[in-house]
């Protein structure tokens, strides 16, 4: 996809509302966000993603564990990540994608409670505990959202101690618990020399 | 700032890292490496440089952390290069 961004001037403040194909760049197969519904770039993000037949296929109908770790690291570390360096190095995602690759470093403890079926939205819940040197680790939650709910209205007024009590309705499903989840932006002139 | 004492200092902030065994830090020397002599998870490195930072009141930029190999040698060398940078930056700025 063509990016909609010709000059950094035009990167906004948060990704709320913001197509997550302009920020992860990969996919689209394998991209794992739909909608980005709160975020503060220094301290979080909410983003929901719903299992296609295609994510589901050959596994029984449900959405791997495997698959919603990727779904947090993409709403979290990398969605998180790659803002952030856009705005630090005045670039645009675009630029960013030639000079780093967005690369997994580390997956601490994850406890799973229950599990997600095709077309079932969840939200990954996720707040970041370290952020330097291109290096962002976070911690958080996946929740199946109630069926319908309006996610953008409902996150509207959410803000940073919510996020950290993970304070929302009880009709939301903890899915699973995630910490440590670690990615880095490598050079990518350094990491082509890891092949 | 002699080697002997950025590895002395070095050694106080291993102390204070929950995955590095004290045991290992009676030997240290410019040779030893984090990750193969340590066992320190690579991921580690990341948190052992933040605490170097405040140890020795340094900034590493990203390109430092890039560039930063897992001997102490590699590490007292980056600690040696940031300190005359800042102190250069220092001095221009007067």
């Amino acid at each position: 996809m063509r990016s909609k961004f010709t000059s950094p001037d035009e990167l906004p403040d948060t990704l709320v509302g913001e197509p997550p194909e302009q920020w992860l760049l990969h996919g689209p197969t394998k991209r794992y966000v739909d909608n980005y519904h709160w975020h503060h770039p220094k301290v979080g993000i909410v983003a929901s993603y719903t299992p296609t037949a295609q994510n589901v296929e050959d596994h029984f109908d449900i959405f791997r564990g495997v698959d919603q770790i990727e779904s947090f690291a993409q709403a979290s570390v990398v969605s998180c990540g790659a803002f952030s360096e856009c705005k630090k190095l005045n670039v645009i995602p675009e630029r960013l994608a030639e000079l780093f690759v967005p690369t997994f470093i580390s997956i601490g403890n994850v406890n799973f409670h229950s599990y997600l079926e095709k077309g079932q939205t969840f939200v990954n819940i996720g707040f970041i505990k370290f952020y330097k040197w291109r290096q962002i680790v976070c911690d958080g939650r996946i929740y199946r959202a109630p069926k319908g709910l309006d996610l953008d209205a409902y996150f509207k007024d959410f803000d940073e101690q919510r996020l950290m009590k993970y304070d929302i309705g009880k009709e939301f499903v903890l899915i699973a618990e995630l910490f440590d989840i670690t990615g880095r932006g490598i050079k990518k002139e350094m990491f082509e020399k890891l092949l | 700032m002699e080697r002997q004492e950025i590895i002395d200092g070095l050694i106080e902030v291993l102390r204070t890292v929950r995955t590095v065994d004290p045991a290992k830090l009676e030997h240290v020397t410019e040779d030893t490496d984090f990750l193969t002599d340590m066992n320190t998870p690579s991921t580690e490195l990341i948190n052992i440089a933040a605490k170097v930072e405040q140890k020795f009141d340094i900034e590493f930029e990203d390109e430092d952390i890039d560039e930063m190999g897992s001997k102490v040698r590699d590490v007292v060398d980056l600690i040696i290069k940031v300190k005359a940078r800042g102190e250069a930056e220092k001095g221009e700025s007067a």
